[in-house]
């Protein structure tokens, strides 16, 4: 996969999360938490069911709301301002757990729609663009049929395919490979994998601890709300000393 | 062949063209139809016997009468059934509150009392309010169906899914582009059926137009009836005539159906 042209320069913290916290009701998901992630960087977001990993991705891109403490990507504040909203979204690509294509569509609209919508390109321009996306995540053949025609691997590729064409300058994974066939997997890992390799800054949370240990420049593991190790893979998965990441791991790997 | 003929229009078209194309055909032959059958129905009336035959003008006023409180009540109460479905799913409460009160009133009275206190109780509360019979007719219709349409496409709005929503706000669609390419037409798609029930009965239902001296069909036939002193005929006559109107329309609804059927399940 070739470079990203929109991809930010390496080293700046591209993210900022400081001191957020977030209630469900009297559930208290995520507890103070603060990190920063920088570009071009590839984070594996590990943690238990409810630990509120996917909440603090979600959070990102505002799919859900913060109660109190302060979150900057790229300099935008993420707050409910409609026009800040916009240009955040724009720079933020999301891949969801169940793909959510848009089943009235078909594969060249469902990526073409958001680059002419939102971008203004001509249906030319952003169909040409789609077109070479689609290619790039191996589904040339499949470019005319609609999403229910698909396995959910193509789905999922399609999904990728559809936030690239967006250019953003991030991309957020929120259990990619989850709602999928064990034979399927593999397919959408390597398109990640390609991602990464490409120099995009990626946020994945994830289960598939081998693209965590292969593809990754960092785990966090959030435990019960709180970011309870940061630590590049080969530490996190080498000699544990915490007892919750032991016993997580423990339970993901056997 | 019996076969095609209860399946309709649809299944004559050639096998090898595609869903659209059959669909736009089906569209265009319906619409078609409808046009001949108001233009000409004066023709194959005058050939019944009395006291049809001899009235077959009447009929053919009465019918093209009924057609047209069904599309201009229809357009309308399509519209309404939107406005008020977005009220009943909106945010702000007063909005809700309004189109909740609306379809209430409307679902909760009679058809025939909302046709009278359009036309004669309105004028009383304001001389603006005076309208000709056709028109008052068209209101009192067009708000009834408004109300049931607007259930009908809330229902759809509220089907979908909203993972769809999300995947629009994460592209960065703003509010009106992921209505109107996402999901208004997945709503659309799920609301009509019981959309298509609604105008059916509007068709039917604008019999009551009758009762403030609009000459629609029911109203032709009951005149036919009164002067020949024959109520069979007459009333075979203008069930038939019902009919006639009632298949050329969902006819025509099957067609807009199989067009949004991307994934065949109507066969």
């Amino acid at each position: 996969m070739s470079a990203v042209p929109n991809a930010p320069g390496g080293g700046a913290a591209f993210i900022s999360v400081e001191g957020v916290n977030k209630h469900f009701g009297s559930h208290h998901v995520l507890k103070d938490v603060s990190t920063q992630f920088n570009a071009g960087e590839v984070t594996v977001i590990l943690g238990a069911s409810g630990s509120g990993k996917s909440t603090l991705l979600r959070m990102l891109n505002r799919l859900e709301t913060h109660d109190s403490g302060r979150i900057v990507v790229d300099g935008i504040e993420v707050n409910d301002d409609a026009r800040q909203l916009e240009r955040l979204r724009a720079e933020v690509g999301m891949v969801f757990q169940q793909f959510n294509l848009f089943p009235h569509l078909t594969v060249l609209e469902n990526v073409a729609l958001a680059p002419r919508r939102v971008r203004g390109l001509s249906r030319a321009e952003a169909e040409a663009r789609a077109k070479e996306l689609i290619e790039r995540v191996g589904l040339a053949a499949h470019m005319h049929k609609h999403p229910f025609q698909l396995s959910g691997g193509q789905q999922q590729r399609v999904a990728i395919a559809r936030s690239l064409a967006m250019q953003p300058k991030v991309m957020l994974f929120d259990e990619p490979t989850s709602a999928l066939d064990p034979e399927m997997v593999k397919e959408v890992l390597d398109v990640m994998k390609a991602l990464a390799r490409s120099g995009m800054t990626m946020l994945v949370v994830t289960h598939e601890m081998g693209f965590a240990r292969e593809v990754s420049d960092r785990v966090l593991f959030i435990d019960q709300g709180r970011i309870a190790a940061d630590a590049p893979p080969e530490v996190f998965f080498g000699a544990q000393d915490n007892e919750r990441i032991r016993a997580f791991l423990g339970r993901i790997l056997h | 062949m019996l076969d095609r003929f209860l399946l309709g229009i649809h299944s004559f078209w050639p096998t090898a063209w595609s869903r659209q194309r059959k669909s736009s055909a089906t569209m265009l032959t319906s619409s078609l139809l409808l046009i001949a059958i108001l233009w000409t129905i004066a023709i194959p009336l005058s050939w019944a016997p009395e006291p049809i035959g001899n009235n077959a003008a009447l009929f053919a006023q009465g019918t093209r009468m009924t057609v047209e409180l069904t599309i201009v009540a229809g357009l309308a109460g399509v519209v309404l059934g939107l406005l008020a479905a977005l009220g009943k799913t909106s945010r702000l409460p007063p909005l809700r509150w309004l189109a909740a009160f609306y379809i209430w009133v409307m679902r909760g009275t009679p058809l025939l009392v909302q046709v009278l206190a359009v036309y004669f109780a309105l004028p009383e509360l304001h001389p603006v309010l005076r309208m000709e019979e056709f028109t008052a007719a068209c209101v009192a219709l067009a708000l009834n169906v408004g109300a049931y349409n607007a259930e009908a496409i809330r229902s759809g709005l509220q089907a979908v899914p909203k993972g769809q929503i999300e995947a629009a706000k994460a592209l960065g669609l703003s509010k009106w582009h992921t209505f109107i390419d996402i999901t208004f037409p997945q709503a659309f798609k799920i609301a009509l059926p019981p959309l298509v029930n609604n105008i059916v009965a509007l068709l039917k239902d604008s019999s009551l137009a009758f009762t403030i001296g609009v000459v629609e069909l029911t109203n032709a036939g009951s005149q036919v009836k009164s002067t020949s002193f024959q109520a069979v005929p007459v009333f075979i006559a203008t069930a038939v005539i019902y009919l006639v109107l009632t298949t050329v329309m969902t006819q025509f609804s099957d067609a807009v159906e199989r067009r949004f059927d991307i994934e065949g399940k109507l066969g």
